[in-house]
């Protein structure tokens, strides 16, 4: 007769510290006996003692009956006991949740007290049903005698309301006249669930405004007043003349009230209701600003958080008006608070433009590398410090954590990259920066900075030159191979390094140095992408050199020459048999062009024309080139057309849909016919229905095609619809193959079966599974600096800079047929282009059943018409046009 | 509004948790991540949580309106954190938290960490005071402090009706000092634990 009570239980549980796991186990159990109880007293103490377990992790989902029971009692210090514990640990699909209509209504229409409770717990547990069926109830109850009851129903109207939406033009009449009550919790109430439903759906609540504008000017309560002001920021974007009325009682509330929270608000939903434009909006934002720029120097650390918050608000609209704090702003990135770090790099990304990105991003990169150091000599000469001598890195602070430090890096790169380069206007300076931070950055960013070089290098013509010279540096600095998988580096940029100097090898005076770089034993330990990567920019830099050497050959340079090769393929042997394929492939790939190089030169003897004709049949164009002067070993000339032929381009976000559809190429006619109405019309349409908004919206999100929207020919329209049709065959066929297979077998199963009539007939039609086309993804081409090119694809539209010339728009096809030469380059590039861009990634997304149709681009790979050019568009993009 | 109410002491052990939807982490887990962060704080910073594992942890895909923020406040050996969302003023829940501690202070005259762990239940009426279903129900203390006396003088007399025999001045979970042993009932008066 002695059982243990809540009170127990916590002593027991610090008694039994040491084995609490075993104490609570047992604790358990005696729970479980006693909540079985007759008695409710033990009955509540057991669920009380449940709660508390709940709390330190102990499932009591189990005991979702008892707390129903419990709930029940008519007791209030156990009703109490019970709707706490359903608060607790009811969820949305706790079953027993349909027992509580009852009861939940029973004890709405109980004493105040047990209301209270009731309400309480309600507000906690609601559900769709349960709103339904208690709205009558709780309407009623927005009359209330007590104030105290009509506060907890209106806060209980904003979960009914969230559940169940038609309810609302009841409550709303009731909650308008709330508003008016005359006691001020119950209004606070009413807005507080106004400002709640106001964010989700402002329009509705726009007719309230007169209303709310009473309260804003009439009322001194601060709490109430914020919410106010946040229902007027949800509520002027949709009413332009709401902002001129709101005008004056917000700007008398920025002069005067002593209370950041609420000046935050004002501020804030100025620049919602761009109250902020024309010149009294001008002294408005001043006011704004220099009231927030006091709070900026306060020793409390909270309105500092604030005045950032808020000045991040400001800058899009008035820069100038911040910039003159900038000195402040600035040093608050170096807080001693890693949540006013955050701020106030927001703040300072925000008020990045063209003349002061180099000293802020400088700013930031000294926080990297020192911190708290004093600001360092410009980009290029830490560069040099850096590229010359290993750096050791700087013990952390102990806030300046890891996470911290990714942020940071990855808030230079994405400030300097806004808007396709836009503030930048030194290329060479932004190229030194990205390798800065390789260097300080501690953390891995490497993928950033990779595909921010390549993006660079490949739009900025002007700064090629400086990016090989820079990237020979990296490439010779043996201390960033030295952590080659860690997480503390980043080695991911060693790959766009060796594209980089691969692919502009030609701006480098003596690139042959660049292969022993490129080959250096110790890039064995780097991951295989990257290996891959290394290799392959190793055999366009001899290329280049071997070329260069042809045109001006002298037999003194047929040793270095041979020795050059002769270390190659060393290279590729040991490569040959790596285990990572895409790496073992490209080895073995160029093992057998260097074998033959090598015996080429082997057979070469100097001032003596013998080398065997290797270009006769693959070059054309440069076959003529050498039989002018076969003097050098011809295998010079062997690799440099394989890489450079056609320039690697940024290809233009709207590429794809500048391609004309070539003549003869019918797009509406069936390869297949459909098999015979597998799915009533009708469903097919909806599915359509269903499909179209998806795929638009899909192209939105991709937000730098809005071009092509406004493009918007017919043949873009037409090809459009159709890509959303041709996204279904596949999984269409599989599924009709599917129902036919599972009809067969149910046909089977019901052939005994003396219920069921069986017609003889043979299954009609079943549709031949092997019949259906099927694109095969298996034979595209797939080289390993994909994600390099990524980068490149993203083409994005901006302003253009002075001294350098940045390619933003990237490359579009200008042609309307494809014709011989021009295809040829076009598929040639193409066929370097990753796999992924071309996948039908969406084809099997969608599972409805419709008639099997091809979309255009496996057409087009079939017949071998079309034109391949606009390579690399996403993915969304290819498929769906 | 706002989401939970967490309230653990200086070892993150927690005194409370209360969700008033549904965060896609284990309370736990939740509690775990939100110490960690806030233990190395030392005491001068701002109140406001912001660092960028927390943005990963609470989801970085919301928009920024959606965007949870957590504003604590320690008080001695215990932290109170709320997670709120941008309907609710930074600064204005943090003088919710004082008027929650307040009111605890009130009910338990002086209250302490161990008031808090004894009493959870108690915590989570006068919580219920103050907040309801997320949405805050009352920011006067005076009114807060009426509606907790009122609730708990409700519970207390229906105690006694249920427990004649208790001689009253006892919640729920005074339950083995109701059992009329004159020592129990003696201590419980002198130490003053169930005068709430």
């Amino acid at each position: 007769m002695w059982e243990r009570t809540l009170q127990d239980l916590i002593r027991g549980l610090r008694a039994n510290k040491k084995d609490e796991s075993k104490f609570i186990a047992q604790a358990v159990d005696e729970i479980r006996k006693e909540i079985k109880s007759k008695d409710m007293e033990l009955k509540a103490a057991a669920v009380l003692k449940l709660i508390y377990l709940e709390m330190l992790g102990y499932d009591m989902s189990w005991a979702a009956f008892h707390v129903v029971e419990v709930m029940s009692t008519p007791k209030i210090h156990l009703k109490a006991v019970g709707y706490l514990a359903a608060a607790q640990s009811f969820g949305p699909d706790t079953d027993v949740l349909m027992l509580t209509t009852n009861l939940v209504k029973k004890d709405l229409s109980s004493s105040p007290a047990d209301v209270a409770v009731t309400l309480n717990g309600l507000a906690s547990i609601m559900t769709a049903e349960l709103a339904r069926d208690m709205s009558p109830e709780l309407i009623a109850m927005l009359n209330h005698s007590r104030p105290h009851v009509r506060k907890r129903a209106i806060l209980v109207m904003y979960k009914v309301l969230v559940k169940q939406p038609d309810v609302k033009d009841k409550v709303m009449p009731r909650l308008r006249e709330r508003l008016e009550d005359a006691d001020a919790g119950v209004v606070a109430a009413t807005v507080n669930v106004l400002c709640e439903l106001a964010r989700r759906n402002p329009q509705d609540y726009l007719p309230l405004a007169p209303q709310f504008f009473r309260l804003l000017t009439t009322s001194s309560n601060n709490w109430m007043l914020i919410k106010l002001v946040k229902i007027f920021g949800s509520l002027s974007p949709l009413e332009p003349r709401l902002v001129k009325k709101l005008q004056p009682p917000i700007t008398e509330l920025i002069s005067t009230t002593p209370a950041i929270s609420l000046l935050y608000e004002c501020v804030h939903t100025c620049i919602i209701g761009g109250m902020l434009h024309g010149s009294s909006g001008n002294s408005l934002a001043q006011l704004c600003v220099s009231k927030l720029a006091t709070f900026l120097q306060d020793a409390d650390q909270n309105l500092k958080y604030i005045a950032l918050l808020a000045l991040t608000k400001i800058v899009p609209t008035h820069p100038y008006l911040v910039a003159e704090y900038q000195d402040v702003i600035l040093g608050s990135i170096a807080d001693q608070d890693v949540s006013i770090r955050m701020r106030a790099l927001d703040l300072v990304s925000a008020m990045v433009d063209r003349s002061n990105l180099q000293s802020i991003v400088q700013r930031l990169l000294d926080l990297l590398a020192k911190p708290e150091a004093p600001v360092a000599s410009s980009a290029a000469q830490s560069l040099a410090q850096v590229a010359g001598s290993q750096i050791t890195p700087s013990p952390l602070l102990p806030l300046q954590t890891k996470s911290y430090r990714l942020a940071l890096a990855q808030r230079i790169i994405s400030v300097c990259s806004e808007s396709t380069y836009a503030n930048v206007t030194d290329f060479e300076w932004y190229l030194s920066v990205l390798v800065d931070l390789v260097y300080v950055a501690s953390v891995d960013v490497g993928a950033a900075i990779r595909d921010q070089l390549m993006d660079v290098v490949a739009r900025v013509r002007g700064a090629r030159r400086y990016a090989v010279q820079l990237m020979a540096k990296v490439l010779a600095d043996k201390t960033l191979l030295q952590d080659p998988k860690g997480e503390d580096s980043c080695p991911d940029a060693l790959s766009a390094a060796a594209w980089i100097a691969g692919e502009y090898c030609s701006e480098m005076p003596n690139s042959s140095q660049l292969l022993k770089y490129l080959l250096q034993p110790e890039i064995s330990a780097l991951s295989s992408e990257i290996i891959a990567v290394y290799l392959h920019s190793a055999a366009k830099v001899l290329g280049h050199w071997a070329a260069e050497l042809g045109q001006s050959w002298d037999d003194a340079y047929f040793q270095d020459l041979r020795d050059k090769v002769h270390m190659i393929t060393e290279a590729e042997k040991a490569y040959a048999s790596s285990n990572d394929m895409e790496v073992q492939e490209r080895a073995a790939n160029l093992l057998g062009l260097f074998t033959f190089i090598e015996a080429d030169l082997a057979s070469y003897r100097p001032a003596k024309e013998n080398g065997i004709d290797f270009d006769g049949d693959n070059s054309s164009e440069f076959s003529t080139v050498v039989a002018a002067d076969p003097r050098y070993p011809k295998s010079l000339y062997l690799l440099q057309p394989l890489f450079t032929s056609y320039e690697l381009n940024p290809v233009a976000a709207d590429a794809q849909l500048r391609v004309e559809r070539p003549e003869g190429l019918d797009l509406d006619t069936w390869i297949v016919p459909p098999p015979k109405n597998p799915v009533p019309d009708a469903v097919v349409a909806d599915v359509e229905a269903f499909l179209k908004p998806k795929t638009k919206k899909s192209k939105k999100g991709k937000g730098k095609e809005r071009a092509m929207g406004k493009d918007g020919n017919s043949a873009s329209n037409g090809i459009h619809g159709e890509g959303a049709l041709g996204t279904q065959p596949m999984e269409s066929a599989e599924e009709a193959a599917e129902r036919a297979k599972r009809k067969v077998e149910r046909l089977e199963r019901l052939r005994d079966d003396p219920y069921y009539l069986v017609d003889d007939k043979p299954p009609s039609q079943v549709p031949d599974v092997d019949a259906i086309p099927v694109v095969k993804l298996e034979g595209m081409p797939q080289t390993s600096n994909g994600p390099q090119l990524a980068s490149l694809m993203s083409s994005r539209t901006g302003s253009t800079t002075k001294s350098f010339d940045v390619d933003r728009e990237g490359e579009a096809p200008t042609i309307s047929r494809p014709h011989s030469s021009q295809a040829i380059a076009d598929s040639d590039v193409a066929l370097s282009t990753p796999a992924e861009y071309y996948t039908v990634a969406d084809v099997s997304s969608s599972a409805s059943p419709v008639p099997i149709q091809v979309t255009r681009v496996k057409k087009g790979k079939a017949t071998g018409k079309k034109k391949r050019t606009p390579k690399m568009l996403d993915n969304g993009n290819t498929t769906l046009r | 509004m706002i989401h939970a109410v967490l309230i653990f002491n200086t070892s993150g052990v927690p005194r409370l948790t209360k969700f008033y939807s549904t965060v896609h982490h284990s309370p736990q887990t939740l509690v775990q991540k939100i110490f960690s962060l806030i233990c190395t704080r030392p005491a001068g910073l701002c109140n406001f949580l912001d660092a960028p594992e927390l943005e990963e942890f609470l989801g970085k895909k919301q928009r920024e309106d959606e965007r949870l923020r957590v504003v604590y406040r320690s008080y001695a050996t215990l932290h109170f954190v709320f997670l709120v969302d941008a309907a609710e003023s930074e600064l204005g829940i943090l003088d919710l938290i004082q008027v929650f501690v307040e009111s605890l202070d009130r009910a338990f005259e002086n209250v302490c960490e161990l008031d808090l762990v004894f009493h959870f239940d108690e915590v989570h009426h006068i919580l219920a005071e103050v907040i309801q279903g997320g949405l805050v129900l009352e920011t006067n203390l005076d009114e807060i402090d009426r509606s907790v006396k009122q609730a708990a003088q409700a519970r207390k007399t229906s105690y006694a009706s249920a427990n004649p025999l208790s001689l009253g001045g006892s919640s729920m979970g005074q339950r083995s000092a109701g059992l009329q042993t004159p020592l129990g009932w003696l201590t419980g008066k002198l130490t003053g634990v169930g005068t709430i």
